[in-house]
């Protein structure tokens, strides 16, 4: 390692799309038996990956392999389980497990010892039942639940790395991120921020693709809009009261004025 | 018929073309012919030929006028027919009318609506006005650029300049007439310009911006009012119109006065320069003087100079360097060089998701300062306020999005969210007042109410007065002072609350639904 390496690159900021989350499928009876719990309802797999999909492929992300600059994922379980904190040291980086209940899952990902970076705590509430249009938890029937297919649970998110060391980020320009599609061809992943993309959300396994990007980026303006319109309605509003206010006061004044 | 048959018997014998030795041949000369331009007689054609077509198309015929083609061949005659003008722009309901053609739609509005362009009224509540506005007790910043007329601005008198701005539409010179302010106020029709400006700016300035900050900078750029240059240029304007006669010509005495001295400087040098050549055979070596550019003169005086600085610059001009590009060449060729590495970079960051942020001279390039890596919805700005907390998770709720989280945090996004969460803020803000104002104008109504009802006896005839009461008879109110739609609701709500049976007034009863309605929503939520 030369020491030209160890030097930070400094006002630049890279970083990484990744998603994190996990699938779920209701179990049929059969397996439930063949299980060691058999009060276990779901077999779910949760995962840290990157944000493209493989076409084709039935799996949310992970068209890059992220080994390049993720060392290690812990992955910190209910205590319920049996060892609850699981270590995953090479990709794929994801566990997969069954249960009956939903919890929060911490994810914990130690970058290699290039980044030169402490380790990243993310928070994932792992998703067993499906989404609803209202956002109220239901838990459906087996059937129904069998028949609805895998629940998907994802999360976009980016990874910045600030002023990185000369070395690490040339690790990281050798893996340019797979970018997203384009075009949509499958269904978005449904996520509790946009209730709208529900009827998006259904019909198969979810791909992230750049379009949300530029649709979340259109919502939030189009919010922004909307209460600034109706801030200045509430202001012209507030304005007239005012001014009502102050003619009211003056009518007391006068009145007890008057009354003296 | 000769020459083609003269062309056969060539092409027939072999024999190689010889027109373009031979001199014209007919045939060649008929194809030439044919291809004459029009407007241009024959016999000039022959005489000039087809080498000067610019000349072909000056003496081209003039154009005519065309014939008007009356309504004699099949086409009827455009209908006219008398209609009232549409015209949004009046309110009195005064219908005007307009010869238009039958064959358009009567239901457009006037083309000239378009015209009436209203400028934009800017309004502002007491908390504004007590936040940003207000210029009595703030203490004087070194910006201002008349701290201590700026500190004379009460409230009264900024709503009644904004009054007459709307009513006379923006007619500065309208409203500095009409405008009567105290006498120890002695405003300039600058200073109501002035103050109208920075309210405006500090109003646009403070308020959540729907567009982009360009068009922000932009509508605030406009608005911008520079007091001290207004009033120095109309002294100026005014210094210029009141010159007497006597100053006029010593001016002009002045000028022609320097002219003749500059000429004398001017031939002095020349001079100078001839004789030390004559002299010694060489440059005199001393240096030009300079004139002063500065003062009215500065344009005669560049003018004069404008000769020997080229002179001197002629020197590094032999070196091959050419002067008047070297300082200015790499200040151009700059950003011509840079700019394909610069698209060729951007291209190079957006794949490798790269961000170069603009370093600034002064951050310690210590390893304290280093920012650890994180998680770009890690930077999404928490909520703070306690007290607002849930009517933010309620509006975002509303509005089908989620304060804390986003589907795709990308650096833009989390930017956007922050806006508008600042948005969410001041909206729940501007609500809070609203609901204070609301309340107190409940408090002083039903104290009101309460006296009146005393003091009147006969609740019920006043009540039935009042009923009948219309807008445009404001005699028949017991106050002054008020007018239009504030009054007649307000005398109908003061009635409601004399009756008891109902006391509560209309804005009562809507933030009460609402208060309903949000109680329902926090139950669900």
């Amino acid at each position: 390692m030369s020491s030209n390496d160890r030097v930070r690159v400094r006002g630049l900021s890279i970083f990484r799309p990744i998603i994190y989350g996990n699938t779920a499928v209701a179990l049929t009876q059969k397996e439930r038996d063949a299980l060691p719990s058999p009060d276990h309802t779901h077999r779910w797999t949760v995962a840290v990956r990157s944000a493209a999909s493989v076409p084709g492929s039935d799996q949310v992300g992970g068209a890059d392999d992220l080994s390049y600059f993720i060392k290690r994922v812990t992955f910190k379980l209910h205590d319920t389980y049996p060892t609850p904190t699981r270590n995953i040291d090479k990709p794929p980086f994801e566990v997969t497990e069954t249960g009956w209940g939903e919890f929060e899952i911490i994810i914990r990902i130690t970058f290699i010892t290039e980044a030169a970076e402490k380790t990243m705590t993310l928070l994932h509430h792992l998703k067993l039942h499906p989404w609803t249009v209202t956002g109220e938890p239901e838990i459906p029937p087996l059937e129904v639940a069998l028949k609805a297919g895998p629940v998907h649970s994802w999360q976009y998110d980016e990874i910045v790395f600030n002023d990185p060391f000369q070395n690490f980020l040339n690790l990281l320009t050798q893996h340019p991120p797979t970018p997203l599609p384009k075009v949509k061809k499958k269904p978005v992943p449904f996520h509790l921020a946009n209730p709208g993309s529900f009827e998006e959300s259904k019909g198969g396994t979810p791909e992230f693709w750049t379009g949300m990007i530029a649709e979340e980026a259109e919502r939030l303006e189009e919010a922004r809009k909307k209460v600034i319109t109706e801030q200045e309605r509430l202001r012209a509003e507030l304005i007239e009261k005012e001014q009502e206010y102050e003619k009211l006061k003056k009518q007391v004044a006068e009145g007890a004025g008057a009354a003296a | 018929m000769a020459g083609v048959s003269l062309a056969d018997i060539r092409s027939a014998l072999s024999i190689p073309d010889s027109t373009e030795g031979a001199g014209p041949s007919q045939p060649k000369k008929q194809a030439q012919t044919t291809r004459k331009p029009e407007g241009i007689s024959r016999e000039l054609y022959s005489l000039i030929g087809p080498s000067q077509p610019f000349l072909a198309a000056q003496v081209a015929k003039p154009r005519l006028k065309q014939k008007p083609k009356f309504a004699t061949g099949g086409t009827a005659a455009t209908k006219w027919e008398l209609r009232t003008v549409k015209n949004p722009a009046r309110t009195d309901g005064l219908a005007l009318k307009h010869w238009a053609k039958a064959s358009e739609d009567p239901e457009t509005e006037s083309p000239f609506a378009k015209y009436n362009i209203q400028n934009p009224v800017y309004t502002y509540s007491q908390d504004e006005y007590s936040r940003f506005l207000d210029t009595s007790n703030r203490a004087a910043t070194p910006k201002d650029a008349n701290p201590d007329f700026e500190k004379q601005w009460t409230k009264d008198w900024t709503d009644y300049l904004f009054r007459l701005y709307n009513d006379y539409d923006g007619r500065w010179p309208v409203i500095w007439d009409r405008a009567e302010f105290p006498p120890e106020a002695n405003f300039d029709l600058e200073d109501l310009k002035h103050r109208y400006y920075s309210v405006c700016r500090k109003l646009i300035r403070n308020r959540p911006w729907p567009g982009d900050e360009a068009s922000k900078t932009a509508l605030i750029n406009s608005l911008q009012f520079d007091i001290e240059r207004e009033k120095m240029r109309k002294r100026y304007v005014v210094s210029l119109e009141s010159r007497t006669s006597e100053q006029m010509a010593e001016e002009d005495a002045l000028y022609l006065e320097v002219r003749r001295l500059e000429q004398t400087e001017r031939r002095f040098k020349r001079d100078r320069e001839d004789l030390m050549r004559t002299l010694a055979g060489m440059d005199s070596g001393l240096p030009y003087i300079v004139e002063d550019n500065g003062g009215p003169l500065g344009i005669l005086a560049e003018s004069s100079s404008r000769g020997p600085t080229k002179k001197g610059r002629k020197n590094p001009a032999l070196d091959g360097t050419d002067s008047p590009s070297t300082p200015s060449g790499p200040v151009s060729s700059t950003p011509t060089h840079k700019r394909p590495q610069n698209t060729k970079s951007a291209a190079y960051d957006a794949q490798h998701c790269i961000i170069r942020t603009e370093l600034s001279s002064n951050t310690p390039a210590t390893k304290a300062a280093h920012q650890p890596a994180y998680a770009r919805s890690s930077k999404i700005p928490y909520l703070k306020n306690n007290s607002m907390q849930t009517k933010i998770l309620q509006s975002f709720a509303e509005m089908g999005l989620s304060p804390s989280r986003l589907v795709m945090p990308t650096k833009e996004n989390c930017a956007q969210l922050e806006g508008l969460l600042e948005a969410v803020t001041a909206m729940l803000e501007t609500k809070k007042h609203l609901d204070k104002v609301d309340y107190d104008i409940q408090v002083l109504k039903k104290q009101l109410g309460m006296k009146t009802g005393e003091g009147d006896g006969d609740g019920e005839g006043s009540v039935k007065r009042e009923e009948t009461m219309d807008v445009d008879n404001p005699q028949d109110t017991e106050t002054d002072g008020n007018e239009g739609r504030g009054q007649s609701v307000m005398s109908v709500r003061s009635v409601r609350s004399r009756k008891k049976s109902r006391a509560m007034s209309t804005s009562s009863v809507e933030t009460a639904a609402t208060s309903v309605s949000t109680r329902k929503r926090q139950k669900r939520g």
